[in-house]
């Protein structure tokens, strides 16, 4: 037991590593690119020694480009977490926060909130919560019963309240007539654009106790895994589990889709891959979906400002061009 | 030493402090040389006052004058790109309260680029802005002529149309779908009235949305639709309207498209919208050549 423990942790800290050198390749390419030519080197610099830099490259690379990189780091792994959580509490691979219509959710609360007139933190993001609890509790009714553990079930209640989620978002954005219509449908894609340090700061400080907390359950997560049983067997109290885990999660979702929109598929697309190289362990798979996702969404809004010619286009829309493909495979491949 | 060396190179940049529309007090430099335009109407101001050599870059669709057209684009003005304005350096954003997102603006102030706001919302206060701009970019005198000016083609409409005996009632489309048209508080409103007509989509609403149904049932005179040049949707939206209202009081004859720009941005343009506007809504005052 000892020596699997320290077998555990030596494995732990090399993977953390890895990933985070990936994460930091990602943020390095996120803050060098962008339509002002500057080179990985002269960025990197300015960001290590402001002091001696070109003043407009100093405030592209700190003021425009440092906060949006640093967005797309914790919404990238709070969507990733997300994912895996809800996969390892509703027992399905396809479980992911866009799919199953709690983002649809966060969005009706936030949209509601931005009408309202209400400011980005604490009012619209706490809208933005009660939306999500509003249709976790929804899913989970209409998937309990009998059919907990269809796959087919959840899915398909997901679908339909995100049906029902787009309709009434649509709705609203048709009764408002104003100038922030035309923002609204450009956040409602996914946007990283819009904050500046301190916004990103409290998003981290709101999130990272967040990731404490579910990586403190992941070995919990491991034994709901292996079934009811095994997780009574030993000690674990189901219900306040699952319960604390899908309030944390819903609650990390709709902080971020209060700060940048829908950014759908993420949480499907990296714990599936780590999930193929690393094995079903939690307790690993926890800190390389945070690291994975976050390298992940900063790679994705790369391209996002970097394809278009003129302007850029939401990160939501490349996350959802890599990912429902990608659903779609994992699809069929899991009715065979 | 150091201090003052700073100081020194500092202060002749940023001398002068300025109210803007919204009522803010701004630091701008006393002739400020790199400016940025936020949206297109303020390019069209600017290039009217001759300053178009401070300009160094302006939005999407500034495509008027010829020369705006060559600037460097900074992303469209509902939709600007922070980083391609930030990299070209600017000494003074000026931006436009109804269009441009507040967040972007606060932004380049928090990134030390001082930003002047101007907020047109009638054809007085688009004049007010034109001498604004003007007295920032140090061409007050050009402005005052070119406001005279303005106030002179007004009065020759208002003359005009003071002798009209019947108002005719009045739908400006400006957007295809969904169907939307221009209420009370709007520029769009104001030309209409000043043209000598009545706008059927007048109300609260700045931009109501209507259905074919429901702008039949306003029962037009006249129907304008404001197009793009660059899509040709509108012209089929003109040939939809004419296969639909073909009967009722020879409406068929009257149904006109404008050029959009013209009529949306509050620019020194807009006379030319309001005297093109007089001219479809009173062909009889223009029949003895005048």
């Amino acid at each position: 037991m000892n020596l699997n423990s320290e077998h555990h942790i030596s494995r732990l800290a090399w993977l953390s590593l890895i990933l985070l050198g990936v994460l930091l390749i990602a943020i390095s390419l996120g803050l060098s690119i962008g339509p002002t030519q500057s080179g990985l080197r002269s960025a990197l610099a300015t960001l290590f020694s402001p002091g001696e830099s070109d003043p407009v490259l100093y405030r592209i690379v700190w003021g425009i480009r440092l906060p949006r990189v640093l967005l797309a780091t914790i919404v990238g792994a709070t969507l990733s977490l997300g994912g895996l959580v809800f996969q390892a509490l509703l027992r399905n691979p396809l479980a992911e926060p866009f799919i199953l219509g709690v983002s649809g959710g966060s969005a009706i609360g936030a949209i509601i909130g931005i009408l309202l007139g209400l400011s980005r933190f604490p009012g619209i993001c706490f809208t933005s919560f009660l939306g999500s609890l509003g249709t976790l509790a929804l899913i989970l009714i209409m998937s309990t019963g009998k059919s907990i553990l269809r796959k087919d079930a959840l899915l398909l209640s997901g679908v339909m309240v995100n049906a029902f989620c787009s309709a009434i978002i649509m709705f609203l954005v048709s009764i408002t007539q104003d100038a922030r219509l035309h923002n609204i449908i450009f956040w409602l894609m996914g946007d990283l654009s819009a904050s500046d340090l301190p916004q990103v700061a409290i998003l981290g400080a709101i999130l990272i106790p967040c990731f404490v907390i579910v990586f403190v359950f992941s070995h919990a997560m491991n034994l709901l895994m292996m079934g009811k049983d095994m997780a009574l067997s030993m000690g674990i109290n189901i219900r306040a589990v699952t319960l604390v885990l899908l309030i944390v999660t819903s609650f990390m979702v709709s902080a971020t889709v209060s700060f940048s929109g829908l950014v759908g598929f993420v949480g499907l697309v990296i714990p599936h891959l780590l999930r193929l190289v690393l094995g079903p362990d939690h307790r690993i798979l926890v800190p390389a979906s945070l690291f994975g996702g976050a390298a992940y969404l900063v790679l994705c809004d790369l391209l996002a400002r970097t394809l278009p010619q003129q302007g850029e286009m939401p990160a939501g829309v490349i996350t959802a061009l890599i990912g429902a493909p990608l659903f779609i495979i994992l699809l069929k491949r899991s009715r065979k | 030493m150091a201090v003052i060396v700073w100081l020194a190179s500092a202060l002749p940049l940023m001398a002068k402090t300025a109210e803007d529309q919204l009522g803010r007090e701004i630091q701008i430099p006393d002739d400020p040389q790199r400016v940025v335009a936020l949206a297109p109407s303020i390019t069209e101001i600017i290039f009217a006052l001759g300053q178009q050599e401070r300009l160094k870059g302006t939005t999407q669709f500034s495509n008027y004058p010829a020369g705006a057209a060559k600037l460097p684009k900074v992303g469209s003005y509902v939709r600007l790109d922070l980083e391609r304005i930030v990299a070209l350096h600017p000494d003074l954003c000026i931006a436009i309260k109804d269009g441009n997102p507040k967040e972007t603006i606060e932004r380049l102030q928090s990134l030390n680029i001082p930003v002047f706001a101007v907020n047109p919302r009638n054809l007085e206060t688009m004049m007010q802005t034109i001498q604004r701009v003007g007295d920032i970019l140090n061409a007050s005198v050009k402005a005052k002529t070119l406001v005279q000016a303005m106030r002179g083609r007004i009065q020759r409409v208002d003359a005009l149309v003071a002798s009209i005996e019947q108002r005719p009632r009045v739908f400006i489309q400006i957007g295809i779908s969904p169907i939307i048209s221009a209420g009370t508080n709007t520029f769009i409103h104001e030309l209409i009235v000043r043209a000598g007509g009545i706008n059927v989509a007048a109300g609260q609403k700045a931009y109501p949305h209507f259905s074919r149904e429901q702008v039949l049932a306003l029962a037009p005179d006249v129907l304008i639709i404001t197009s793009m040049s660059r899509s040709g949707a509108f012209k089929k939206a003109e040939a939809d309207w004419r296969r639909l209202i073909d009967t009722p009081a020879g409406l068929g004859k009257r149904i006109y498209t404008v050029d959009s720009d013209v009529f949306d941005r509050p620019s020194p343009r807009l006379l030319d919208a309001l005297e093109t506007l007089t001219r479809l809504l009173h062909p009889e005052l223009f029949e003895d050549g005048s």
